[in-house]
């Protein structure tokens, strides 16, 4: 009872925290901060794609705005309502505020079943004594106050990006999938892949949660533990029919189940149309779907824009000859495909946990990274509290996140506006940012494999 | 420690010869050894320092293009002649204040006008010293546009004129300063007034001149530097504000020069020549001391430690010394000079150089005393201004828009009082002049060649930023090495204890106390966290306290320490009660182990930060920092060793914290240097609010420096408060 109070007073806190800074935006300037807007989440940018429209102008001339025609209708007419004396962009603010509530709320609610599924499983495998433990941190309260606290997600919101909206949909998915529903599965699957394009790998571990339910041991250890226990009841010996027996104690052992997975399919294709004929509605007289694809997903697949962020390409790319150029578009896209495969052969016990190693893993190396992607993949991180007690190295992670969160904009402001610096000055930055998140994300692996072996010596050596 | 640990396991069940990679037995060396490493590096660090003079380099000219001193000055006599004119009828002006205020530029305008370029007047208020708390990151120089009422009197008009190049494009300008005080004229500004004319009225007829020239006539009124930095805002953000139009127009009457051919001279516009390549300041003064020769002094320091391209500093010095036979000066710490240290060092220095000569010939590395001592000097000098952040003259002013300027302080060797003196004074200085701006002429990039980086030892010898890095460097090793050891000693120490209880106590009460070993640094994060939030709180409270602006200094001062306290007061009591979630499992040693690590490793990275930003400032800073960083220890640990080291200990903790707390520190200057009577409270608050009205970065790291402090005496009273918790437990036992 009292932590909920608690829960619930440092919510509040953080949203009056957030409105407090979208009061004060001119000291801070954060629309302008490489870090905090790409050219794909730029409010600014949106901004001009509406007043395009509105003059019967394409959104997408002139390279500006490189979003969704559906974002534009819903937040464009917010960018030019203004109420008298408050700030130009206090809609937009309060809506992502609203969005990042509910992402945590989203985020809790996950959480929740998580470790439902989790203390339900530790029974079952009679590994009671780990869950005292446990049952002292509720993982789901946790991971939203990290991502409401996280101070990447609150520069987010504040900062006029629309990150949060797409952070927003990809935990809704998640969640849809956690819970098994399906429509709202796809209906965040298919948004987020329209707005960013990048959460389409997040299928997979949507389709495995829908199939095999949420994060659980790996399979093997139930086979095991059935066996083991159909070896050794006395009764199942011969001829004998031990089946209502054993069905009693059998573990919660699922099949994959393919009907809520047909369903997701379904839907998935259901929303995907509605959206093509939102959008080609929107843009009829724009060039319609061809137009939109091409320079919003195409955006970001050609890597056009080479404006510095806080991700690895944009130097690779302004240094790279033309001609080879496609050549190494394909390499590094491929590199997130590569790793898709062997992670989730690996990780399909946990699909929750995949999610997140995906969401980390592109939003290294995704062409047009910011620091809302961390903000996400951090938040999702504090679900599996329990699971990754045993982390390595997370002080020193600790300790280089800030490092660089704060080495960032004081290298930019050595390159841009004293020019004492250089390209280079910022770059290194953006490699080492990019070793921390390889750090992260290596060690956290480690450390999941490392709990389900942990949870194997236990339960074999309880039997 | 892991590592090892991991290695251990794995000798146990299969391969006993095992080892852990190479770099992974360098950490752990590095790591077990960690007192002696971080002392010796210390050390280290303090003798590179010392030694800095000696690594200087020569400097020489990186940009080829620049080509000084390769034509032939065009100034004759003639020009100077008749830019001696202007001197006397400058000085010849009889006129109150008030009218002089209208009349030299008016004067300086016609002349202008004259020679055959554009001019125009421009007007600016003074700008109230304001603090802006986040306007470090936000990058623009300031933008901030306060109106407030000034009377038609209180304006500055500065004049401005402009030579468009004939072989240029007026894509570029290089822009000439003269700050004068137009209330009192002296004879050293009218001469820097017409050095400035000689120069202009030449550039008007050569034909090589392939960038704009801008010569600001600046009114020093309220300062050169604000009367600079207005003209500077003016120029590059274009205020297209009603209200000024209105002003102006009230104004008008009153605040500008009549004119009888008022057509040509624009009040109301400000004429543009293109982004500007360099700047140079250059200011005569009049000093009553015989020298042997001219003296050139080069000012370069802008705000926040940047420095001009070193290029431009090593053309004025190239032309100064080899063509006009000038003495170049940079500025130097003058009381080091008689330095008793140096001059051992030097000595020593020298001798051991001697010793190297003698055994091989081509060793040479030593250098005399005297180049030792005057190098040290203009080192610490250099420094020191870098590390303050306030800039050394109007140059400082031009830094903000990127552009390379320095100030030029000429001085003649006798004083000048016979016209020939002058005439010679002038044509030696306009020549230099003249022979710089040519050769910024020649340039086709800005500047970019040489150093940004860069300490100065004597006008033509640099320390560059790859062997001052080391110093700073070795100085901060041993703040990430006592971090890591603290910290695995922590945990090693933990993971005993938690094998002794499963010893004695059953295994089940302990899991909890396993689980989420890796995290226990939450705890002490929260406690940095917090009082590093009230560091930032503490920094940002004279904002606050400007809204108030008829307090005096003291009381400012007095008010500023109470509300630091109290605000720390309150941050304990909401956020930090940093001693109600004591897990029962913790050892109190382990407890203060992990805070310390925590807090050095906060430490060093902002030192690395600000070795960045500014790096001076850091390099002073690691100085004081480090050493507090390596000392502190929670009081009541020490008590238990012996009587001796624990009066040791505390006796140099508390005097670390001493000086390392600002204002503690800085009456304690003030009161060496001035006597113990002139020292008041008040005397920081002016110093801190000089600080931040030049932006400094200095600023920003004084609040950091003192809740540095406090941290470290939380530390102690963490440790105290811990060795309690843990004396409670012991009772509990029993």
């Amino acid at each position: 009872m009292e932590k909920t109070r608690w829960f619930w007073v440092w919510v509040i806190t953080s949203l009056f925290f957030r409105l407090v800074l979208i009061y004060f935006p001119e000291n801070l300037n954060l629309g302008f901060r490489p870090e905090v807007a790409t050219p794909l989440t730029s409010l600014r940018r949106l901004a001009e794609g509406y007043w395009l429209k509105q003059s019967s102008m394409s959104p997408y001339a002139g390279s500006m705005y490189h979003g969704s025609p559906m974002l534009l209708s819903i937040l464009g007419p917010l960018t030019v309502k203004r109420i008298e004396g408050q700030p130009s962009h206090l809609m937009c603010s309060l809506l992502f505020v609203v969005a990042d509530l509910v992402t945590a709320m989203l985020i809790r609610a996950t959480g929740q079943t998580l470790q439902l599924a989790y203390s339900q499983s530790l029974r079952s495998l009679n590994l009671v004594s780990l869950l005292e433990s446990s049952e002292t941190l509720s993982a789901g309260d946790i991971a939203a106050l990290v991502y409401l606290w996280n101070p990447l997600t609150i520069i987010t919101c504040v900062g006029s990006s629309t990150s949060p909206i797409e952070n927003l949909l990809i935990v809704l998915s998640l969640y849809g999938a956690c819970l098994r529903i399906a429509p709202l599965a796809a209906f965040g699957w298919v948004l987020a892949m329209h707005l960013s394009l990048y959460p389409v790998i997040l299928i997979i571990p949507v389709i495995l949660l829908l199939g095999y339910g949420p994060d659980a041991p790996p399979r093997k250890l139930f086979l095991q533990k059935n066996s083991s226990e159909n070896g050794n009841s006395p009764s199942c010996h011969g001829n004998y029919p031990c089946n209502e027996v054993t069905s009693q104690e059998k573990l919660p052992l699922h099949p994959f189940l393919w009907r809520p997975v047909m369903h997701f399919m379904l839907w998935a294709s259901f929303w995907l149309f509605y959206v093509f004929v939102l959008c080609s509605i929107s843009l009829k007289q724009h060039g319609g779907l061809l137009e939109m694809l091409k320079r919003t997903h195409g955006f970001i697949l050609t890597m056009e824009d080479l404006s510095p962020n806080i991700g690895v390409l944009w130097y690779f790319f302004a240094e790279v000859f033309d001609f080879f150029r496609d050549f190494f578009l394909i390499v590094f896209h491929i590199n997130i495909l590569f790793m898709i495969l062997p992670l989730a052969i690996r990780l399909k016990h946990r699909p929750c946990f995949l999610a997140f190693v995906y969401i980390a893993i592109s939003s290294m190396l995704k062409s047009y990274p910011s620091v809302g992607d961390s903000a996400l993949y951090l938040g999702i991180l504090g679900l599996f509290i329990n699971e990754l007690a045993e982390m390595k190295f997370s002080f020193f992670l600790f300790c280089g996140y800030i490092g660089v969160s704060l080495l960032s904009p004081v290298m930019h402001n050595l390159w841009i506006w004293r020019g004492t610096g250089n390209a280079n000055f910022y770059f290194a930055t953006a490699i080492a940012y990019a070793c921390l998140q390889i750090i992260l994300v290596v060690e956290s692996v480690g450390a999941m494999l490392n709990h389900d072996r942990m949870l194997r010596k236990n339960s074999t050596v309880k039997l | 420690m892991k590592p090892r640990m991991m290695a251990g396991s794995s000798g146990d069940t299969k391969n006993p010869k095992i080892k852990p990679r190479p770099i992974v037995r360098i950490g752990i060396f590095l790591i077990s050894h960690s007192i002696v490493v971080s002392l010796l590096c210390f050390a280290a660090g303090i003798v590179a320092l010392i030694l800095l003079p000696l690594f200087a380099k020569n400097t020489y000219i990186s940009e080829n293009a620049l080509m000084p001193g390769s034509a032939n000055s065009m100034l004759s006599s003639q020009d100077v002649k008749e830019a001696n004119k202007l001197v006397k009828d400058i000085i010849g002006l009889k006129l109150s204040s008030e009218e002089a205020r209208i009349e030299i530029p008016r004067l300086i305008a016609q002349h202008m006008a004259d020679a055959g370029s554009e001019v125009y007047y421009h007007k600016f208020h003074p700008q109230m010293s304001q603090f802006y708390p986040l306007h470090f990151f936000s990058g623009s120089p300031n933008s901030g546009n306060i109106k407030e009422n000034h009377s038609c009197v209180s304006h500055a008009i500065n004049t401005v004129g402009i030579i468009r190049a004939p072989r240029g494009d007026g894509k570029e300008a290089i822009v000439l300063v003269t700050p004068y005080n137009s209330e009192k004229v002296e004879l050293g500004e009218a001469l820097s007034l017409a050095l400035a004319y000689s120069i202009f009225s030449l550039l008007t007829r050569v034909t090589w001149l392939a960038k704009d020239v801008i010569w600001l006539a600046a009114d020093a009124r309220y300062g050169e530097y604000a009367s600079v930095t207005a003209w500077l805002r003016d120029y590059h953000i274009p205020q297209f504000s009603a209200l000024e139009k209105l002003d102006a127009d009230i104004c008008f009457e009153s605040g500008y020069p009549h004119e009888q051919n008022e057509n040509q001279i624009r009040t109301d516009v400000i004429s543009r020549a293109g982004t500007m390549a360099a700047g140079l300041v250059f200011k005569v003064v009049d000093k009553h001391k015989e020298t042997d020769k001219d003296t050139l002094s080069i000012y370069a320091e802008a705000s926040n430690g940047q420095m001009p391209n070193l290029d431009l500093i090593n053309i004025v010095n190239y032309l100064a010394v080899h063509r006009q036979g000038l003495r170049v000066k940079v500025e130097k710490l003058y009381f080091l000079l008689d330095s008793v240290f140096l001059k051992i060092v030097g000595d020593v220095l020298e001798t051991i150089g001697k010793v190297a000569r003698s055994l091989n010939a081509r060793w040479e590395f030593g250098i005399p005393v005297a180049d030792y001592i005057d190098g040290a000097a203009t080192l610490a000098s250099s420094m020191y201004h870098q590390a303050l952040g306030v800039p050394t003259g109007s140059h400082g002013a031009f830094r903000d828009y990127q552009v390379d300027a320095i100030t030029l302080e000429i001085s003649p060797k006798v004083s000048l009082n016979n016209e020939v003196r002058i005439l010679e004074f002038l044509l030696r200085g306009g020549r230099l002049i003249e022979g710089t701006i040519r050769s910024v002429n020649n340039l086709l990039e800005k500047f970019h060649q040489s150093f940004f980086l860069y300490f100065l030892t004597s006008p033509s010898k640099f320390v560059s930023v790859g062997v001052y890095m080391i110093a700073f460097g070795l100085l901060v090793v041993p703040l990430p090495i006592i971090a890591a050891s603290l910290y695995c000693d922590a945990n090693v120490l933990d993971s005993h204890c938690i094998k002794e209880q499963q010893k004695s106590g059953p295994a089940s009460t302990n899991e909890a106390g396993i689980a989420f070993q890796s995290w226990r640094w939450l705890h002490a994060a929260k406690v940095v966290l917090v009082i590093h939030l009230w560091g930032a709180i503490v920094s940002l409270l004279p904002y606050l306290m400007y809204q108030f602006p008829e307090m005096t200094p003291t009381t400012s001062m007095l008010s500023w320490g109470l509300l630091s306290i109290a605000s720390l007061l309150f941050l304990h009591q909401i956020l930090g009660s940093p001693y109600s979630c004591v897990t029962v499992n913790q050892s109190p040693n382990r407890e203060w182990a992990v805070l310390k690590s925590m807090m050095i490793a906060a430490a060093g990275i902002g030192l690395g930060l600000m070795s960045i930003i500014n790096f001076a400032t850091a390099q002073i800073g690691a100085l004081l920092i480090v050493p507090m960083c390596l000392m502190v220890h929670p009081l009541k640990h020490v008590y238990r060793a012996g009587r001796l080291r624990t009066l040791a200990v505390t006796a140099c903790n508390i005097s670390l914290g001493f000086i390392g707390f600002p204002p503690a520190a800085f009456l304690f200057l003030k009161a060496y240097s001035e006597g113990l009577g002139s020292v008041s409270a008040g005397d920081f608050w002016n110093w801190v609010e000089s600080l931040w009205a030049w932006n400094s970065a200095t600023y920003l790291y004084l609040g950091h420096e003192g809740y540095r402090l406090k941290h470290c005496r939380h530390g102690h009273c963490q440790g105290g408060q811990n060795q309690r918790a843990g004396e409670q437990n012991d009772r509990y036992r029993r």
